[in-house]
């Protein structure tokens, strides 16, 4: 699922913003070795303070697997400033239809290999998928992002060959970094998603979120069957409905009867079936 | 109809509502304005199609002060649609005024950000249906874009300190392909004669006729040419 975060709602998801941060400072901190600002672990530069566009892939349990930052290129970006050996010193493109990516990267701890829903290359396409339809959403035309050749190879592996490069590879840090140009066209978004199997809307909205991020915290404060005593059958039967309710309407019926047979549980039990559904369907 | 480049109509404090009223007839808008910030030269400039009794309402009750089409907008990259600030006190308080003026609610506003901290805000507002609005706004917002850009760039260039700053630079190949447009090439033929996609020349065009604060390619070459960064034919 992706997620935007950008100057308009940033103060309700700042949990979400300082777990990318923690991201950011693991990859390209410590992975590519660039040199980057780490402070309380979170790699935070001068452009995250001019209320840039965060696209954020999140993984079903809320966590942040995947990031990348968009900025316009009518104002202040990387390629103006600090990525300017790149340009080999050439003044940078300015467009009001063109946005400038950069940190973009994947949590690869987390994530597995090949191509199921918790893999690098899902997360990646999802998170491109994300980033061109929310940039074309925006009457964005063309994408210019700065990359290593790493991941310069990942998106000609997955069907969205950058279309130019401007300027020239440079070294930074353990790897090089170059500047790609990618349109955000029809073709290229169904390139991405045929490639990666993706029909869905990748967004999630903003409430949707919120209450996922909610229930990833009380499942991180009370964990469910935290003493690990063997689920009853009617714990059981809970944690079946659970998975099986495809609807929100579903979901409902299920927490109603929790409720219901209340008295049946001891309050931790209750409380444990009714926040953390997941948690419990995780350990059935 | 075709909207005319700003630097082309007559140099008046008019030329900016006509500019926006072009930018209202052409993309089926009721009404546009523009704010503009410039901390460089601490001015604020506003223009707008409104009638007068909403813009003196507008000031007599300091909407401006709370209005989140300005405020929250200028956070935002993207345009943004109106919608995603309805449930903000402030966006009611306003548009509950605006709509005993006859006004919609339903508009974008479309964020600048400029290289020295300047920021302009481009809004369109029309009353339609929401399915007619979402059909409108996939259809003009890349041309808002632009447009949001060359009105912010051609305020800011008025103040004289800003002008300076604004100086253009294109990169080389910037400038060789509009050299190569001036010596009446088409972008096809660049390409090929440079090895690189029709893409890429479009996108570098682009780039020059907004760092020209030009419209269309042949003013950019006109402007080019005037400040000597590439030479005639």
């Amino acid at each position: 699922m992706i997620i935007v975060v950008d100057g308009l709602n940033r103060h309700m998801f700042s949990e979400v913003l300082d777990e990318m941060f923690e991201l950011r400072a693991r990859v390209f901190g410590e992975r590519l070795g660039w040199d980057v600002n780490i402070q309380d672990g979170k790699e935070i530069d001068e452009f995250d303070h001019l209320d840039p566009a965060y696209v954020i892939g999140l993984d079903d349990e809320g966590n942040v697997v995947a990031a990348v930052r968009a900025l316009q290129t009518t104002g202040p970006h990387m390629l103006s400033d600090v990525f300017s050996a790149i340009l080999c010193g050439e003044a940078p493109l300015r467009s009001a239809t063109m946005w400038e990516s950069t940190r973009f990267c994947v949590d690869t701890q987390r994530l597995t290999r090949g191509k199921d829903k918790n893999s690098v290359s899902y997360a990646t396409c999802e998170l491109m998928i994300g980033s061109l339809e929310y940039a074309k959403n925006a009457g964005i035309q063309d994408i210019i992002t700065v990359i290593d050749p790493v991941m310069d190879r990942v998106l000609k592996r997955s069907n969205c060959a950058p279309y130019d490069y401007v300027g020239k590879t440079v070294p930074m840090g353990k790897v090089h970094a170059l500047a790609a140009l990618l349109d955000c066209t029809d073709e290229r978004i169904a390139g991405l998603r045929e490639f990666a199997g993706i029909r869905n809307d990748v967004f999630i909205d903003e409430d949707d979120a919120l209450a996922l991020f909610a229930a990833k915290k009380a499942a991180a404060r009370a964990p469910a069957n935290q003493d690990h005593k063997p689920l009853t059958d009617l714990e059981k039967y809970f944690v079946e409905q659970m998975s099986a309710a495809t609807t929100e309407a579903e979901r409902q019926d299920v927490l109603k009867l929790i409720e219901a047979l209340s008295n049946t549980f001891t309050p931790e039990q209750k409380t444990a079936l009714l926040q953390t559904p997941r948690a419990f369907a995780h350990e059935a | 109809m075709e909207i005319v480049d700003l630097s082309t109509l007559p140099d008046s404090e008019v030329r900016y509502t006509e500019f926006l009223r072009q930018i209202c007839d052409k993309h089926e808008m009721d009404h546009a304005a523009y704010a503009g910030m410039n901390p460089a030269a601490g001015t604020v400039a506003g223009f707008v199609t409104y009638d007068d009794a909403w813009t003196e309402h507008y000031q007599n009750q300091g909407l401006i002060m709370v209005d989140p089409t300005i405020h929250m907008a200028r956070r935002s990259i993207a345009p943004v649609d109106w919608s995603r600030l309805e449930r903000s006190p402030d966006f009611q308080r306003v548009f509950r005024d605006a709509s005993d003026f006859g006004l919609s609610n339903q508009g974008v506003t479309i964020p600048v950000r400029g290289p020295y901290g300047d920021i302009g805000l481009l809004s369109a507002t029309r009353n339609c249906s929401k399915e007619e609005w979402r059909k409108l706004y996939t259809h003009v917002i890349s041309d808002l874009q632009s447009m949001a850009v060359h009105i912010h760039d051609h305020v800011v260039s008025t103040d004289e300190l800003t002008n300076a700053l604004y100086h253009p630079t294109l990169s080389s190949r910037e400038a060789e392909i509009l050299q190569w447009v001036a010596a009446g090439k088409s972008q096809q033929d660049i390409g090929d004669i440079l090895s690189i996609s029709h893409r890429t020349v479009e996108v570098h065009l682009r780039s020059s006729r907004e760092k020209l604060s030009a419209l269309t390619t042949p003013q950019a070459v006109g402007r080019a040419i005037a400040i000597g960064l590439i030479t005639p034919g």
